[in-house]
């Protein structure tokens, strides 16, 4: 007899898949269709009073700051995006070169993902102390002016260089990988050939890499969406709304306002937000099937 | 690369170096600012350096917030919830791999759309969810949703996919159960996965800041990092050598054990990403 997959033991395969199906549909899914069922009703935080309301709910989170928090959460998610993309694949180049000593430094550059991101999100408030932080004290060293997280545009780039630096290392990693994956001796014939690091650069790494740099920009682009420690300490959403990201003013209206806050306006808003993770992430299934047919991951 | 010129090798090393100072600057000056005095933090003339160093500023930070309990329970929370996470992780991915039933594709969608809702997205509910069973703040409401990980479902399937289905089939020949080739044959095996799923969901578990934040609230059941944001609140002034120290606290031991595991900690943060 032929193995085959077992088609007897079905209370033993229930019974194994029983706890992570149980749990997905009691804290992700039931969940899910309440926040899309209640983004309809207005009531207050506690969830009593429910008063059916359509979409009005839809409509006043654009009237009370959402349609700027979306906005913000554009501008934060396409820079991080950018600055770790473009740090993580510099870095990953370098680290790919095969001298003594580099793939040893490969590991130093998860740190800033592992440690506790509280803890380095008070090392970055640190730097923009007025007069005494580390980034004021070399400014003012070169006699340029003050930057201060209670300047709306200081701020969004705070957040930004942070978020970039904390995260940037999974792109270094993922890129590392990817490279290591190229065919040696395609890259081998080409230096032979007379192809200089440029030129191997552009016409052979970059066009063999362009689905994996799709799907490194999906995850980057999914992880910056939730983005929540780094503006809860730097910035909590300020100055006048300056951070305030979808998730933030999900946040905000959900927990942070207490008895000020709106749970229809925050389901609304969750509902929006994952409108948004699920584009991006039917994006990435796409990215991650195409690229399993032509064999590149 | 063959016959790299030294200046180019040259060239290398030193934009490595500058990549390695990214990383490290944080880190670099928290520990400086660590060991400061109030009056060196203070004055923006005085140097980078913390000399002579205040070591007892990190004793001061210890006796400001109760870092004990909080290590205690950042080390419970993370034990418990990787254990749970790998255990019923590893059982459905198993079965989703090994077994034919019916729905079984329903239900593995089912399993992976938990991967599609960021908790981000559902956090209302689910503290009111927690609300509705009297869980608010207790040990229960932290553990129970977060023992199941729909991405560790995902890559022990991925992983049991590719594991020989001869092996299983000589013990049931041999009379085995259904249970003791899952775990004498099969889980021995997955040991690689294991592994490297250990690491980043212990890492994620330990770091979580988020979902604690709003689901407690009592100091008794502080994790490491909204302790630290409750330190925050007790140290007063703008001398932030202290609020350092706290960070220095946090940090250094999950620094330590990365970097002794730092080989698994790669493969599962490499593994983790490209799901």
């Amino acid at each position: 007899m032929p193995p085959s997959r077992r088609a007897r033991h079905w209370s033993t395969a229930y019974t194994f898949v029983l706890p992570v199906l149980a749990l997905t549909v009691l804290f992700s899914i039931m969940p899910l269709v309440l926040v899309i069922q209640r983004s309809l009703y207005r009531g207050n935080v506690f969830g009593t009073n429910l008063s059916f309301a359509g979409l009005g709910n839809y409509v006043d989170v654009f009237r009370t700051g959402g349609g700027h928090a979306l906005v913000v959460t554009a501008v934060y998610t396409a820079g991080f995006v950018v600055v770790c993309m473009l740090l993580g694949f510099g870095i990953a180049l370098l680290l790919d070169v095969r001298l003594p000593g580099l793939r040893q430094v490969r590991a130093f550059f998860v740190i800033p993902l592992v440690v506790p991101s509280v803890a380095t999100a008070f090392i970055w408030f640190t730097f923009f102390q007025p007069g005494t932080g580390l980034f004021n004290r070399a400014l003012n060293s070169a006699g340029l002016p003050q930057v201060s997280l209670s300047n709306p545009t200081d701020a969004v780039i705070a957040v930004i260089a942070f978020g970039a630096w904390q995260y940037f290392g999974e792109v270094v990693l993922i890129y590392l990988a990817a490279l290591k994956s190229l065919p040696r001796d395609v890259l081998e014939a080409a230096s032979v050939d007379g192809a200089g690091a440029w030129q191997r650069l552009r016409h052979i790494r970059f066009p063999l890499l362009r689905d994996q740099t799709a799907l490194i920009m999906v995850i980057a682009t999914l992880y910056g969406l939730q983005t929540f420690t780094q503006i809860y300490i730097l910035t909590d959403g300020g100055p006048q709304g300056a951070t305030q990201t979808a998730l933030y003013y999900v946040y905000q209206q959900g927990f942070g306002l207490g008895a000020g806050g709106s749970t229809g306006l925050a389901d609304a808003m969750s509902v929006i937000l994952f409108l948004i993770s699920l584009a991006v992430a039917i994006i990435q299934i796409t990215l991650v099937s195409r690229a399993a047919r032509t064999g590149a991951a | 690369m063959i016959g790299m010129r030294l200046p180019a090798k040259t060239a290398i090393y030193l934009l490595v170096g500058v990549s390695v100072l990214l990383v490290a600057f944080p880190l670099l000056w928290m520990v400086a600012a660590a060991l400061k005095t109030q009056s060196q933090i203070i004055n923006p003339n005085a140097s980078l350096l913390p000399l002579p160093p205040r070591w007892g500023n990190i004793a001061t930070a210890w006796d400001v917030a109760p870092f004990g309990t909080f290590f205690l329970n950042t080390a419970i929370f993370s034990v418990v919830t990787t254990v749970g996470q790998i255990a019923t992780g590893m059982l459905a991915g198993y079965a989703f791999a090994m077994f034919d039933f019916p729905a079984k594709r329903v239900l593995f969608y089912l399993v992976m759309s938990g991967l599609m809702i960021p908790f981000t997205v559902v956090i209302v509910p689910v503290v009111q969810l927690l609300a509705d069973f009297g869980w608010v703040d207790t040990w229960q409401g932290l553990l129970v949703p977060n023992i199941a990980s729909a991405l560790g479902c995902f890559l022990f399937r991925q992983y049991f996919l590719s594991a020989p289905l001869e092996l299983g089939e000589a013990a049931r020949i041999d009379g085995a159960s259904e249970w003791r080739i899952f775990w004498s044959v099969y889980r021995p095996l997955a040991q690689p996965m294991t592994a490297a799923f250990t690491v980043i969901a212990f890492l994620q578990n330990w770091n979580n800041f988020l979902f604690p934040l709003v689901v407690t609230s009592s100091e008794h059941l502080m994790m490491i990092s909204q302790g630290l944001t409750i330190f925050q609140g007790q140290i007063t002034g703008t001398a932030y050598n202290l609020l350092m120290a706290g960070s220095l606290i946090a940090v250094v031991p999950v620094l330590i054990v990365a970097m002794i595991a730092q080989r698994k900690v790669v493969e599962g943060l490499t593994i983790g990403a490209l799901r």
